[in-house]
C-alpha cells in the first residue's frame, strides 16, 4: 500500500493496522540499533503518523483535498522513517544511515534532505503550528482546498508559541488546520503532570476556540476520530490522542 | 547631493510605499505584522490589500512561523516588526527560515537609536550581529528613503531567499536621488579620499557624510562608503578602498561587536590589515531621550563628535 492509496472500507483499515504493526516492528528493531533515541516518543507517535500518512492524506487525495502533515515534534523522526520503510518508500538499508552526516535521514527531519516527504524542517519544539497556519492561509488566498495537520507532542505544549499560534488560527478562522496532540503523558524529565501540568487539556484548547476530539493511541480509534473531525468545520480542530506507551 | 543628518525622511513611510508597489506588481506578496502596522508602516499595505495582510497579534515568534508557512506554500511573505522584538524570534528565524532557505523577507524597523523616546528596551543594537551569522541570509540596511524603496522592492520582487532588512524610524538622511540603483551585494563609494575611508550604513551614513564635510574643511582627504549590503559584503570594494587609505573607520548605530565594525575588522584582518577605528555603540545599551539628536549627542555619535574621534585617530596613525 502506498501512502497515497485510498482507504475506503473496513478492509483497508485492517490493512492500515497491519502495516502499522509492521512499522512498529521495524521501529522497535531500529530503536534498539540507535540506543533507544527518543524511543517512547516515537512509539507513541507511530499510530498518529500512520493514520495521517496512511489514511488522512490519501483520503484527501480521493476527495480532491490537498493534505499536508507537519511533524512539529521532530524527535519522532524514527516513527516517520519506520513508516516510510513499512510502506516501501524507503529501503531498510537506508534506515541504517539514520543520523549519519551524509544521510537523508537526519535525526530530526530536514526538508532539504528529504524533499517530497518533509515539507518543513523541525527539531525545535513549538514552531509547527505557526507554520501550519501559514500553509493554511496560503490555501485560502489561492482558493485551494488544502488542510494541514500538525503533530504536536504534549510536552511541546509548554512552548508559548504553540498558544500564540492557537490564538492566531482562531483569530483568522483557519478551519483547515488540524492539530494532533500526542498525549503520551511524558516529557523529557518525567511525567507531564509533574513537570508542568497540561490538564485540563481539552478545556484549554476549547478555551482557545478550537473544536476538540479525543482518541486512543491506535489507528482504529485515531482514524475514526479523524473521520468525525472531517465533518466538523468552522473552527480550527485538535485531536488529542491519549497514547499508551509501554 | 543633499546631506541632511538628524533625520527628515521616514523609513517606515518608504517601506509602506514600497510594499504597496510590490503588492501591485506581484499578487504573491503578502505582509504580516505583530500588531504594530501603524508603527512599522505596513498599514498602507493593509489598506490597499486587506486580503493579503495578516495581523497575528503581539506574537513575534508566531509571526515568523506563519510567514515561514506562507513561504513554503509559494507566497512571498514580508514580516515586519520592531527590530528588537523581531529578534525575539531569532531561533525561529534560524531553525525554520534559514535552515530551509525560505523566501521570507524580515523587516526590522525602529532599529539602532531611531526610537529615541522609547528607550533602551526598544533600541535594537544587535540585529545585524544576530542575522549576519545565519547561513544563506542576506542582510541589507538602506540609508535613506530612496534606498529603502529600491532595496525593499529588489529583495521582495527579485531576490529569492531569506533577507533581513534593517530600517530606522523617521530619522532618514537625504542622500540619493531617485535614479540611484542598489544591486544586492553592492556598496556605494559616495566620496573618495586618501587619508581616511569611513564605512557606514543606514541613518549613520548621513552623520558620516556630515563629519566628512567638517574634516575636509580641516584639510583631511576622506572617503565615505555606503555598505548597504552587510551580507554578502562587497569585499573587493572594501579592500580596494581600505588599501588606499591610512585609516579605516566604521560608523554605525549598532554594537561595534558583531556589526559593521566586526565585519570590516574581519575582512581587513584577512585581506588588508589597516589601522581601524570602530565608532558605534560599544558594549552598552541606549537610553530614552526627548529627541533623536539629543540621543546621538549622549551616545557620542553626532557629526562633530565623530569628526573629532577621527581627527584624534589620524594624529596617532
Amino acid at each position: 500500500m502506498s501512502p497515497h492509496a485510498g482507504l475506503t472500507d473496513k478492509g483497508l483499515l485492517s490493512e492500515l493496522a497491519v502495516i502499522t504493526g509492521n512499522a512498529r516492528t521495524i521501529l522497535e528493531w531500529f530503536l534498539g540499533k540507535i540506543g533507544g533515541w527518543h524511543a517512547s516518543s516515537s512509539l507513541s507517535a507511530l499510530p498518529i503518523v500512520a493514520s495521517l500518512y496512511g489514511y488522512w492524506v490519501p483520503r484527501g487525495v480521493s476527495e480532491g483535498v490537498e493534505r499536508f502533515v507537519v511533524l512539529s515534534k521532530g524527535h519522532a523522526a524514527p516513527a516517520l522513517y519506520a513508516w516510510l520503510v513499512a510502506v516501501g518508500r524507503l529501503g531498510l538499508e537506508e534506515l541504517e544511515s539514520f543520523a549519519r552526516p551524509w544521510s537523508r535521514l537526519q535525526s530530526h527531519p530536514e526538508a532539504s534532505r528529504l524533499e517530497g516527504v518533509v515539507l518543513v524542517s523541525s527539531g525545535s519544539l513549538g514552531q509547527g503550528l505557526s507554520i501550519a497556519n501559514g500553509l493554511a492561509l496560503a490555501a485560502r488566498l489561492d482558493g485551494v482546498r488544502r488542510e494541514v495537520a500538525v503533530v504536536l507532542g504534549d510536552g511541546e505544549l509548554d512552548e508559548g508559541q504553540v498558544w500564540e499560534a492557537a490564538s492566531t488560527a482562531t483569530a483568522l478562522g483557519l478551519d483547515n488546520v488540524l492539530a494532533v496532540v500526542d498525549r503520551n503523558m511524558a516529557q523529557h524529565t518525567g511525567p507531564t503532570e509533574k513537570v508542568k501540568p497540561k490538564e485540563p487539556l481539552r478545556e484549554k484548547w476549547e478555551a482557545f476556540g478550537w473544536i476538540v476530539e479525543e482518541a486512543r493511541g491506535d489507528v482504529f480509534s485515531i482514524v475514526h476520530a479523524l473521520e468525525r473531525l472531517s465533518r466538523m468545520r468552522g473552527r480550527p480542530r485538535v485531536l488529542i490522542v491519549r497514547s499508551s506507551v509501554r | 547631493m543633499v546631506i541632511v543628518w538628524g533625520g527628515l525622511g521616514s523609513y517606515r513611510r518608504a517601506l509602506g510605499e514600497a510594499l504597496v508597489e510590490a503588492g501591485k506588481a506581484n499578487r504573491s506578496v503578502v505582509v504580516l505584522d505583530a500588531d504594530t502596522p501603524r508603527s512599522t508602516g505596513t498599514l498602507v499595505f493593509a489598506e490597499a490589500f486587506p486580503d493579503r495582510f495578516f495581523n497575528v497579534g503581539i506574537s513575534e515568534q508566531d509571526l515568523v512561523g506563519t510567514a515561514a508557512g506562507l513561504a513554503v506554500a509559494g507566497k512571498i511573505p514580508v514580516a515586519a516588526a520592531f527590530a528588537v522584538f523581531l529578534m525575539r524570534a531569532w531561533e525561529q528565524i534560524r531553525n525554520t527560515v534559514a535552515r530551509d532557505g525560505l523566501n521570507v523577507k524580515l523587516v526590522g524597523t525602529h532599529s539602532g537609536l531611531s526610537d529615541y523616546m522609547d528607550g533602551s528596551s526598544h533600541q535594537c543594537l544587535e540585529d545585524i550581529a544576530l542575522t549576519r551569522v545565519l547561513p544563506g541570509f542576506t542582510v541589507v540596511a538602506p540609508a535613506d528613503t530612496v534606498a529603502t524603496k529600491k532595496i525593499v522592492l529588489e529583495v521582495v520582487l527579485e531576490h529569492k531567499g531569506p533577507v533581513y532588512v534593517r530600517l530606522g524610524r523617521d530619522n532618514a538622511p537625504k542622500i540619493y536621488d531617485s535614479s540611484e540603483e542598489f544591486p544586492i551585494g553592492g556598496s556605494k563609494t559616495l566620496r573618495d579620499g586618501s587619508d581616511v575611508v569611513v564605512f557606514s550604513y543606514g541613518a549613520m551614513l548621513g552623520v558620516a557624510l556630515e563629519a566628512a564635510r567638517v574634516l575636509e574643511e580641516k584639510g583631511v582627504s576622506i572617503g565615505v562608503v555606503d555598505v548597504y549590503t552587510l551580507k554578502p559584503l562587497d569585499v573587493d570594494n572594501v579592500i580596494r578602498l581600505a588599501r588606499r587609505a591610512n585609516l579605516v573607520v566604521t560608523l554605525e548605530d549598532h554594537s561595534v561587536h558583531g556589526g559593521l565594525g566586526s565585519i570590516i575588522a574581519e575582512t581587513l584582518a584577512e585581506h588588508a590589515p589597516r589601522k581601524l577605528v570602530r565608532i558605534g555603540v560599544r558594549d552598552r545599551f541606549g537610553a530614552s531621550s526627548r529627541s533623536y539628536v539629543e540621543l546621538l549627542e549622549y551616545m557620542g555619535l553626532t557629526p562633530d563628535k565623530v569628526a573629532s574621534r577621527i581627527m584624534e585617530a589620524l594624529r596617532c596613525v
